[in-house]
């Protein structure tokens, strides 16, 4: 259990991140800066770091199916609590523009066929 | 919150047989086999591709669409029908775990 305490102080930094983001939600998006912030603690930059074990790779996974991540972790359709608070002060500009971001980093997954 | 996260970073599945994994795939390859498919209901958007992503997150993924925790009625379905064997076999297979 010990070895999970970095990701519960990287995880509580998100969570503190996010919050202060969501006071500036009339500023155009910037994703690079939520990346950097927000996701990457987590995800990494180019989203094939992994926090935990549970932690998905999302680097280059198609776009779609990560803005349709989020906006279910945003409305509690998909259940996660450090998700849930991380995409809750989210906007659907600043969701598109992640799910951009990520799907066109290099990426480690690949259609099994 | 502090709990919820250790109790998910604790299940980690490590008993996975790769080999079993790809014997039991089939309902998994007519979407998620094909690249760039599309699943068209409830919601048009692109499967997710599943080859070496973590087994964890595939593991935890499968069991919370056979609970009903993650809505998705073509993936209950097929969660419904799966052991937890079934779905760590699975997630190793996938995760491109040879072990």
């Amino acid at each position: 259990m010990k070895q999970y305490f970095p990701a519960i102080v990287a995880v509580a930094g998100c969570l503190m991140t996010a919050g202060a983001l969501a006071e500036e939600a009339a500023a155009p998006v910037n994703a690079q800066e939520i990346v950097n912030t927000v996701c990457a603690m987590c995800h990494g930059e180019d989203g094939n770091k992994m926090l935990t074990p549970e932690t998905p790779k999302i680097g280059g996974q198609k776009g779609d199916y990560l803005a349709k991540s989020l906006h279910d972790y945003k409305s509690g359709d998909r259940k996660n609590p450090i998700m849930a608070a991380v995409a809750a002060p989210l906007s659907d500009e600043a969701i598109e523009a992640l799910a951009e971001y990520f799907a066109a980093q290099k990426s480690e997954l690949y259609t099994l066929k | 919150m502090l709990v919820l996260l250790l109790a998910a970073a604790g299940s980690v599945s490590a008993q996975g047989d790769a080999a079993a994994g790809k014997s039991k795939n089939a309902m998994c390859q007519g979407c998620h086999g094909i690249d760039g498919f599309r699943m068209a209901y409830p919601t048009v958007y692109s499967v997710p591709m599943l080859g070496g992503q973590s087994a964890a997150y595939i593991a935890a993924a499968l069991k919370a669409y056979r609970s009903g925790d993650r809505i998705n009625e073509t993936m209950h379905a097929i969660a419904a029908g799966l052991t937890d064997q079934d779905i760590d076999d699975l997630a190793a297979y996938y995760s491109g775990d040879a072990k």
